[in-house]
């Protein structure tokens, strides 16, 4: 982590509340013209001795596919990081509008199990801020260490686009990349997704975001449709990997075309040996089996 | 190892020499004295109303009055179902206590999908031949007609906490958490928890990486109608079967269809994959109700009974595959169940003399048949030589099976294993040895249960 020392807030943000003064800051920002400058915050922030709840974690463990274990799921782990790492989108002094920005791709780096019972000293900051043909980007990072303890056992990277805005002396639009032809292979397995799927991983995530709620909240938001989680997707693919991944490893995902629930999504899960049969990891892809339009990809690797 | 497959040898290939028993004595035979079964009928038909327990009894209580069994304690009887309500925890000890069996005689369940049947016969051929048991009634049963339909997970759940809230506040708050959906029931169905696709459309997956025909699939599914057909006119099936609710035969065959008549038939399976669909109705199991019984025993106990003893339980061997990221098909497994049990008992598929491979689709059926023919199969998939060999396919199915018959999940390992003990005894013998027959029967959750009997 570069630059100042975290700065350490007494509680788990309320996500529900970051939600409320974003849109404020929006409206503010719209109404005054005043911007927030072209830097990233010279600062995290770090939430200590976060306990997960085990009533919320096996609610989560069920939907995402996971056998409900007393290790958490490194997409739990996103989930517990997520305020933290909005608290930091929400500053006054982070550059981009924080409502309507689009989750491009996730990785996470698991050095480690971490159990239910561990408090954890959770740190996010923002960094890497840059071009994109559609706007600006920027990566979030969040940490989460046993309290105390100095050794990271989790490390996500979430990368976000903040579509049409496009900061001085960053970069230009430009027109998009020609598409690349996509062919469907045969389909491992097939999600169905009820038109509920957005709300029930808001209440085991927390992430009430208006656009995966129900069409009207998402209609609000300028969507046609409430859209399934990108975390609950990769998490849902992460699961069905399954045991082989052991307790360290590399988690990648990277979203295209959004689930508009409700939806049948395809994917292919196949897992990549060593000659000698061990295994060196599992790559997923999903699609629209009716579009062939893809969804997302990625895969999970030894560390 | 260098291949990643599943080897045809291994740790397990041992002698088969006799070994001592808790007795003391020496592995004994079990022989299959014979079985019974109700016709299988297609859902929503003539059993629409039957429980399974009904027909598990109804199977039973026909084979008791075949051998003469009333008021007998048998050694132990082990049956299952696939499709089960949560009330029928004790199914096939209740069915005991509703047939006229002694009531002393001790049951219990198993469920291993579609390998149920053949399972039961294996388990207690082991208990006869270790000399824990002296006779054994192995069975299944199934009803798609009379499926448990639960509430669905909110409504359950609410359910539950009200059963555990304690005052009327609390209940009240509990209550408040239903939802209209919650009401909505969840009914069964035969997708795979961790793939969401349908047997179906896992075997149309494997149907088009063995680059199966249509017109294979139909050939298969014709030649099984035909068979059966055949059989039922030559009588085979007088001491095999008890009429049930009107049936003396099983409503799915059709013994006038044509190769012409399942060429109409429309794909229902693979329409979304890029191959072209090949599986119809015709050439696919339906859904079924039905059951089935298979008597055992020790050579004494048939001999003290006065019974007849058609052939020998020989060996069996369960397999697995990993159909979740696609490494093999769904119902793929006893490709590789039955290399294994071949080389354990140091035979090849030219020493067998009849083939039951269970129709769960004709595509299941020439899909393993392919792969045993496939040189890479074989080489890197089971760490042979070669290919395992070809199946001489007038050995094949020869009274028909489940595409004719039906497949009433747990009730088809029943079914198979009493008309092979009888073809097995109709042959005698071989080139000097007793006939021997396969088994061949695949699973859901990427299973297989195979085995061999010879003729007693």
């Amino acid at each position: 982590m570069t630059g100042a020392q975290p700065v350490i807030l007494g509680d788990m943000p309320s996500l529900s509340k970051l939600y409320v003064n974003a849109a404020a800051t929006a409206a503010r920002r719209r109404v005054l013209g005043t911007d927030a400058g072209i830097s990233l915050p010279p600062c995290g922030h770090e939430v200590r001795g976060v306990l997960a709840e085990v009533g919320n974690l096996t609610a989560f463990q069920h939907l995402v596919g996971e056998t409900a274990s007393d290790v958490l799921p490194a997409g739990f782990i996103h989930a517990l990081a997520f305020p933290v790492a909005m608290s930091v989108m929400n500053r006054d002094d982070f550059p981009l509008p924080l409502l309507g920005m689009v989750h491009l791709k996730n990785t996470v780096e698991q050095h480690g199990t971490i159990l239910f019972t561990e408090a954890l000293d959770i740190t996010s900051w923002a960094e890497n801020l840059r071009g994109h043909r559609a706007g600006t980007q920027v990566d979030i990072v969040a940490q989460v260490r046993r309290t105390g303890e100095s050794e990271v056992l989790w490390k996500g990277t979430s990368t976000y686009l903040a579509k049409g805005v496009f900061l001085p002396g960053i970069d230009k639009p430009s027109a998009p990349p020609a598409p690349t032809t996509f062919s469907a292979p045969d389909p491992t397995a097939l999600w169905q997704l009820g038109v509920d799927t957005g709300r029930a991983y808001a209440a085991v995530s927390g992430d009430f975001n208006p656009i995966h709620l129900s069409v009207l909240s998402a209609r609000a938001l300028g969507m046609r449709r409430s859209i399934a989680h990108g975390m609950y997707l990769a998490s849902r693919a992460l699961a069905d990997v399954g045991a082989v991944k052991g307790d360290s490893f590399r988690w990648d995902v990277a979203f295209e075309g959004p689930v508009f629930l409700p939806a049948r999504v395809a994917l292919d899960i196949s897992s990549v040996d060593s000659l000698s049969g061990a295994w060196r990891h599992s790559d997923y892809t999903a699609w629209n089996p009716r579009s062939g339009r893809r969804h997302f990809s990625g895969s999970v690797s030894a560390l | 190892m260098s291949f990643t497959g599943q080897s045809a040898t291994g740790p397990e290939e041992s002698s088969t020499a006799a070994a001592a028993t808790p007795g003391g004595g020496l592995l004994r035979q079990a022989v299959v004295v014979g079985g019974n079964r109700i016709p299988f009928a297609r859902t929503g038909g003539a059993y629409t109303k039957s429980s399974n327990q009904d027909m598990l009894t109804a199977a039973l209580d026909g084979l008791i009055a075949r051998f003469g069994l009333a008021d007998e304690r048998i050694g132990e009887v082990a049956a299952g179902a696939v499709l089960k309500h949560s009330r029928d925890f004790n199914l096939t000890r209740e069915a005991v206590l509703g047939s006229a069996l002694s009531a002393e005689t001790p049951a219990y369940d198993l469920q291993q999908a579609c390998a149920t049947g053949l399972e039961t016969v294996l388990g207690l051929a082991n208990k006869i031949k270790l000399g824990q048991i002296d006779s054994g009634i192995a069975g299944g049963v199934d009803s798609a007609s009379d499926a448990p339909i639960a509430v669905s997970e909110g409504l359950r759940e609410v359910l539950l906490d009200l059963n555990r809230a304690k005052t009327l506040p609390q209940r009240l708050k509990v209550l408040g958490r239903l939802r209209p959906k919650d009401l909505a029931p969840d009914a069964p169905n035969t997708g795979e928890p961790r793939t969401g696709l349908s047997m179906g459309e896992h075997q149309a997956l494997t149907t088009a990486q063995w680059k199966i025909t249509r017109e294979a699939q139909d050939q298969l599914a014709y030649t099984s109608h035909r068979n059966l057909a055949a059989a039922y006119d030559a009588g085979f099936f007088d001491d095999l079967l008890t009429p049930y609710r009107g049936l003396n035969r099983d409503s799915n065959l059709r013994a006038d269809t044509t190769l012409e008549k399942l060429a109409t038939l429309k794909p229902v399976f693979g329409r979304n994959l890029g191959a072209e669909a090949t599986m119809t109705a015709g050439n696919s199991t339906p859904l079924t109700d039905g059951a089935s019984t298979v008597l055992l025993a020790s050579e004494e106990w048939a001999d003290a009974h006065e019974l007849p003893k058609l052939a020998t339980v020989v060996d069996g061997e369960a397999a697995a595959v990993d159909f979740v990221h696609g490494k093999d098909g769904l119902l793929m497994a006893p490709a590789f169940a039955v290399p294994r049990l071949l080389a354990r008992n140091g035979l090849t598929l030219d020493d067998i003399d009849f083939f039951e491979i269970h129709e769960a689709f004709a595509g299941t059926v020439l899909s393993t048949l392919a792969a045993w023919e496939d040189e890479e199969f074989g080489r890197t998939r089971l760490g042979l030589d070669g290919a395992l060999g070809s199946v001489d396919r007038s050995k094949l199915n020869v009274n028909g099976s489940s595409l004719a018959a039906g497949h009433p999940f747990a009730a088809t390992g029943g079914r198979i294993v009493a008309s092979l003990a009888k073809m097995l005894h109709e042959r005698g013998h071989v080139d000097g040895r007793p006939a021997r027959g396969l088994i061949s029967i695949c699973a859901a959750g990427g299973q297989g249960v195979v085995a061999i009997l010879e003729a007693f």
